[in-house]
């Protein structure tokens, strides 16, 4: 349903003047409601920001090895974090994450990794959601074989654990990041194509789409002006919930050593590569692991603060 | 109707799937591995006629190639007595001794090598449960778990310190230091590098570090421009600083290499040492070979932690840095899957720098230098003849003093070449209980653990990297499967522990002749196998001829290819 | 029901056939050969030819598929290469592993995730409520390698000396009696066929073993090492689980019927069991089969972390290693795994919802 559809009218106090709210907006407000989908929002707002300007936050650059820097004595590889507000001594260069393995500075790594995550993210979900679109489109609105060969063919998919099925694609096409995406990408289209088939499905047979049909509309005009846009809300929650499995698939890939390719500064290539170091180091791999969980944390509580903000079940008029 | 048509259509589906499983083709790769052994007929070429029966009069058997055409150094190995046997070479061998000693040509006995040899392979029993005269006999092996070892009450030498001995392995490194912090185990292999501080620092453990026998390289294939230019590849050498490669990502006990073998090794390290580091003329010198602004090209690696490389990714990104540094080289780093990865550098494939390394297999300078710059070794493109003449030479020298003149030609040739850039000799450790008496860390990873008494506790329990493979070492390679291995089954020589010298072990000496082609050994009298057998000359001639005859119905193995036995020795009639 | 029950099994079969050849494809469309990956650096050319000739690598890709496809269907999985034994065999020792994790998986995440679902439903919007989503939600989103890390850290360094140690790696420590149930029994155990095969698989079940045989050392050691595993695996189907309950409970407690129930008298408790909870089981039904296999799939970090040999990290080392019969039926018997799990989501829903039935 188009916004020009959804104007439901406000009455104030006396029940008198009438305000036209679109759908979007009521959805904002109730969404601001929820505490946590507001702290969802603020941190993945701050991840936005510094995926932006990262080359403008980090202090060194997060590829080439700092070894001949600075006196007294050049920086150790996996030295603990110095802050000098923390009370480290003004003569150490700072480092507020520590240094990592190939003497590089983490919080640099830390700040880019951000970039890179969110790229993960929303790539992956939105390869998954357009190519799972247009199946479950398909599968509903044509029906019979057609429906019958593409669920099959999900249903294949789903039957292998995602993980799993990941690893195996990325080792068929070779390691590295956009083999990664891509094999995440396939490993998520399903859920899509069933969502996005259901919505079809259910809303198919409504007399308005067989009034459009009457009044000459094509095949393409009615599943797009018509039917797909019943299926936009509930691929939104999806496609956030999905966005944080995506991130922490990736960095499972990466943590076997099949996703991002040294020296990409990805959170989970940094958390695997210093694994046997968890206990003599474990800055190196508590704080990628910190910032994959508030990553992933702030996108679940956003969709789910969509989820109950776009559910007509729950609706208020407010 | 669509319905009943997709049902039809399953039916369908299910049917042909019926017929492919009833119809199949014939099983291809059958796992006969539980069939009985057909007993064995003797080859006619090979073997001496007569099966010996249970008499006094010992009838020695024996294995001869038909000529040297047919087979590679070995020619025949003969029992020349019943505690005495000779083996006969095409050629001489210096590093006979040292090669023997080596596990992979551990005795079994002729009974027991006759009736684990299946049809196609060993059978579960021959690769799970080997009979040898170790002082540990395998017990029990709970796979994907642990494998328990009873003591040998009958063992010819100094009787196990710990009544059972356990192997478990992890291949997580702060896994292994984990457990041996919390006292599950007694001793743990290649502990982390970033862990050798802590072990130093815990006074219940105690670090035990493992001598570099082993050398790390950047190779360049040179067949690939601009590799092809000497002066290039000189100066790439002079613009990597591995002294802040091995300062940085090496434990303590490796040292940067100042020549391609270790020094440990006679003859390793005459000749000039290594360039030294230095960026400026090394800049200058591939500006004057046609590039002042550097050139782009790969970086190959696979992620396998070995005793040369334990950090190899961070590694790797350190020289990618080093190039873009100091000759302003692009390296785009590229990682492999290992198998494919030794497919390609060991064909000379790789279009660009590859990192890989060696560890020895015995102490012998022909086991480096003879490998890699042999004239049949593609991996670093074209050989120079300037030393590969040389090398051919000097392997059939026996005195050290005398090849030395020789490896120190041959050292300086490679120098100048540069075919490849030797890094570092990579220490390792293994870290033990303080209370366990004769910690070992050898430089071949050789432990055996007889002599080490776990604190008076009954059970010894050692941890490692990985699962053996299986326990018919004849037929294995890697390391992990080779010390379980040697708890049990035992060669004619052995190295001494913790180091690489040889001593005598079920041999009690081998002399040669002159010509250093014929070699005879006097057996120890007087030893048992585990399951009560003698041990005599048969079962050595017996053991070689399953490791050697390629013709032999005892040439049944886990991979059948008996890589160690066919790459040291040579096999005996191969087929074509 | 039995008309129900037999046209889902039959639109299963595709979905096998489907898995049959995807796994064949995958299996063979790996690049890299096996000969180095097994035989390592040193093997040469003419040691690798015969190696492939030994294994018949080298006839033609649809013999191949057809040969498999009849050596599975026949229960013969073929032979690893690697490890030179009958895959069949290394499935039976291998499978309980992940089984008993993935089960005491689920367990940990049922007894803990459905409880605190409802009390947060009945109690909604209070501290419980709140605090109870809060951890929810970070147990779904912190990955479980970390976790696994954290709690190898905690309970065996940091708590080293203290009753509440735990061993940080392994399924059973050495020496600790684990005498098969058939042998302790002395049952007679034919040389062949499924019974042999079936016994070991059971016997290889830690647990179940130890309470067939009475064996309370075994059974106390095969706990402790199961703890942390399955505490790492199961938080993330916890969470799920407590979410699903909670927003599953909320619908129906706003039910009419509810509060029909509340205002017959009926108490706060009976209410909530026997009304409520019935039928907030449908939607939860999914989410515990979709755990499954989250279960599966993660439990190739946990197994890695802990020191495992299941079958997640099984496959993941054959993969790597281009081990063929492993990665064909081990991704067989998952994939097999889940249908049938999906099969018996299916059939719950007939039975909880009697409508679905009349589709």
């Amino acid at each position: 349903m188009t916004n020009a559809e959804n104007k439901i009218a406000t009455l104030d106090a006396e029940g008198i003047s009438l305000k036209s709210v679109s759908l979007w907006q009521i959805t904002w407000r109730r969404l601001f409601r929820r505490l946590s989908a507001v702290v969802g929002m603020i941190v993945l707002g701050v991840l936005i920001v510094i995926a932006l300007t990262a080359q403008w936050l980090a202090p060194y650059d997060p590829i080439v090895p700092m070894m001949d820097l600075t006196p007294p004595e050049p920086v150790k590889a996996r030295q603990d974090p110095c802050i000098h507000l923390f009370g480290c001594p003004r003569d150490q260069p700072q480092h507020i994450a520590g240094i990592d393995g190939n003497v590089r500075d983490q919080f640099s790594r830390l700040l880019y990794g951000a970039r890179l995550s969110l790229m993960i993210g929303f790539s992956t979900v939105g390869f998954a959601i357009i190519i799972g679109t247009i199946l479950g489109a398909v599968a509903g609105y044509l029906g019979g074989w057609a429906d019958n060969v593409i669920m099959r063919f999900m249903d294949v998919l789903l039957a292998f654990p995602s993980l799993l099925l990941a690893i195996a694609i990325v080792t068929v096409l070779g390691p590295g990041l956009i083999n990664a995406l891509l094999a995440i990408g396939i490993v998520s289209i399903p859920a899509y194509a069933r969502v996005v088939r259901a919505s079809v499905l259910s809303v198919r047979e409504m007399e308005y789409v067989s009034a459009t049909r009457a009044l000459g509309g094509s095949n393409i005009q009615i599943l797009f002006r018509r039917i797909l846009p019943n299926a936009l809300t509930p691929l939104i929650v999806q496609g956030t919930l999905g966005i944080a499995t995506a991130i922490l698939d990736s960095a499972a890939l990466s943590f076997l050593g099949l996703g991002a390719q040294p020296p990409t500064p990805e959170w989970g290539a940094m958390l695997g590569a210093e694994r046997n170091q968890v206990f003599t180091a474990p800055h190196l791999v508590f704080l990628p692991g910190i910032a994959i969980a508030l990553t992933v944390l702030s996108f679940n509580l956003l969709g789910d603060g969509l989820r109950d903000a776009l559910d007509p079940r729950l609706a208020h008029v407010s | 109707m669509k319905r009943n048509l997709f049902a039809l259509l399953s039916l369908l589906v299910l049917a042909s799937m019926v017929l492919a499983a009833c119809g199949g083709g014939a099983a291809t790769e059958a796992p006969a591995t539980e069939e009985p052994a057909p007993p064995p007929t003797e080859a006619p070429a090979t073997e001496a006629p007569t099966e010996a029966p249970a008499m006094p009069e010992f009838e020695g058997k024996s294995l001869m190639a038909a000529d040297c055409d047919s087979t590679g150094i070995i020619k025949g190995v003969e029992a020349t007595g019943q505690y005495e046997v000779t083996f006969t070479l095409c050629q001489p061998d210096p590093a006979f001794l040292s090669k023997i000693a080596f596990s992979v040509y551990g005795i079994y006995p002729e009974e027991w090598l006759e009736a684990t040899a299946g049809a196609e392979g060993r059978t579960s029993e021959g690769l799970e449960k080997p009979i040898g005269t170790g002082p540990y006999m395998v017990s029990e092996w709970n796979r994907g778990e642990s494998i328990t070892f009873t003591a040998n009450p009958n063992y010819w030498g100094d009787a196990p310190a710990a009544e059972t001995l356990v192997f478990r392995w992890s291949t997580e490194s702060a896994a292994r230091l984990l457990e041996l912090q919390s006292g599950t185990v007694d001793a743990i292999d290649n502990v982390g590098p970033e862990d050798f501080e802590t072990v130093s620092n815990d006074a219940n453990l105690k670090l035990m570090e493992r001598p570099a026998l082993n050398t790390f390289y950047i190779a360049m294939t040179n067949t690939f421009a601009p590799f092809d230019n000497q002066a290039v590849r000189q100066a790439i050498a002079k613009g990597i600083d591995r002294q802040r490669i091995v300062d940085t990502f090496y434990p303590p006990g490796s040292e940067v290499a100042s020549h391609f073998t270790p020094c440990a090794i006679p003859n390793a390290c005459v000749g000039d040492p290594w360039y030294e580091f230095d960026p400026e003329a090394a800049r200058a010198e591939l500006a004057a070979a046609g590039f002042p602004d550097g050139f782009k090209t790969k970086l190959y690696y696979r992620d396998v932690v070995r005793g040369y490389l334990p950090q190899v990714s961070n590694v790797a990104q350190d020289i990618q840095a080093q190039l873009k540094e100091n000759l302003n080289i692009d390296a785009e780093i590229v990682v492999m899957e290992s198998g494919a990865f030794i497919e390609e550098s060991s064909a000379g494939r790789l279009d660009g720098f590859y990192l890989l390394g060696w560890g020895a297999d015995f102490p012998h300078v022909t086991n480096f230098l003879d490998y890699h710059f042999g004239a049949a070794n593609p991996q670093f493109g074209n050989q120079s003849p300037t030393y590969t003449e040389i090398l051919a030479q000097a392997a059939q020298i026996a005195d050290v003093a005398e090849a030395a003149p020789l490896y120190e030609q041959a050292n300086n040739a490679i120098r100048e070449y540069v075919p490849m850039i030797p890094v570092a000799h990579g220490g390792s450790g293994t870290a033990w209980r303080a209370d366990v008496t004769n910690p070992q860390a050898s430089p071949l990873s050789n432990e055996v653990f007889y002599v080490s008494d776990p604190g008076g506790r009954d059970v010894f329990v050692w941890m490692q990297n990985a699962e053996p493979i299986s326990l018919f070492c004849a037929d294995e390679t890697d390391g992990e499967s080779l010390r379980a291995c040697e708890q049990v089954v035992e060669a004619l020589y052995s190295y001494e522990i913790n180091g690489t010298a040889v001593e005598p072990a079920l041999a009690e000496s081998c002399e040669p002749n002159d010509t250093l082609d014929v070699w005879v050994c006097t057996l120890r009298q007087g030893v048992t196998f585990h399951d009560g057998t003698t041990f005599d000359a048969n079962d050595v001639v017996a053991t070689f001829t399953m490791g050697l005859d390629a013709s032999s119905p005892l040439h049944k193995g886990n991979t059948n290819v008996f890589e160690y036995y066919d790459y040291l020795w040579g096999l005996m009639n191969k087929p074509q | 029901m039995v008309q129900y029950l037999l046209r889902r099994v039959i639109a299963s079969i595709p979905v096998l056939f489907g898995i049959l050849i995807v796994t064949f494809i995958i299996a063979r469309v790996i690049p890299g050969d096996p000969c180095r990956a097994i035989l390592g650096e040193k093997a040469t050319a003419e040691i690798c030819e015969r190696f492939i000739e030994l294994h018949g690598l080298d006839r033609p890709i649809h013999e191949q598929l057809f040969i498999y496809m009849g050596e599975v269907l026949r229960g013969d999985f073929g032979e690893s290469i690697r490890f030179s034994m009958p895959v069949t065999r290394l499935l039976i020792e291998r499978l309980p592993t992940t089984v008993e994790l993935s089960i005491s998986a689920l367990l940990v995440s049922l007894v803990i995730g459905i409880p605190l679902g409802i009390i947060s439903a009945v109690k909604h919007n209070s501290y419980i409520d709140v605090i109870t989503m809060v951890w929810a939600n970070i147990g779904v989103s912190v990955p479980v390698f970390l976790l696994g890390l954290m709690l190898a850290y905690v309970f065996s360094l940091l708590l080293k000396d203290t009753p509440f140690w735990l061993p940080p790696s392994g399924r059973v420590s050495p020496g600790v009696p684990d005498d098969p149930f058939y042998e302790v029994w002395k049952l007679t155990v034919p040389e062949s066929g499924f019974l042999p095969a079936f016994y070991q698989f059971i016997s290889r079940l830690n647990i179940l073993n130890a309470l067939l045989t009475s064996n309370w050392e075994l059974l106390k050691d095969s706990i402790k090492h199961l703890i942390l595993p399955s505490l790492a695996l199961g938080t993330i189907p916890m969470a799920l689980i407590a979410r699903m309950a909670r927003s599953a409970m909320l619908d129906v407690l706003g039910q009419d019927y509810i509060r029909t129930a509340r205002a017959k008298g009926l108490r706060q408790r009976v209410v909530v069991m026997k009304h409520a909870f019935r039928n907030a089981l449908l939607p939860l039904v999914t989410i515990i089969g979709l755990s499954l296999g989250s279960l599966l799939g993660g439990a190739v970090l946990t197994e890695t972390i802990f020191g495992l040999s299941g079958v997640g990290r099984t496959l993941f080392e054959a993969i790597t290693a281009r081990d063929y019969g492993i990665v064909q039926a081990f991704t067989v018997v998952i994939a097999v795994f889940f249908v049938i799990i999906n099969l018996l989501v299916d059939l719950s829903y007939s039975y909880l919802d009697p409508r679905i039935r009349l589709e």
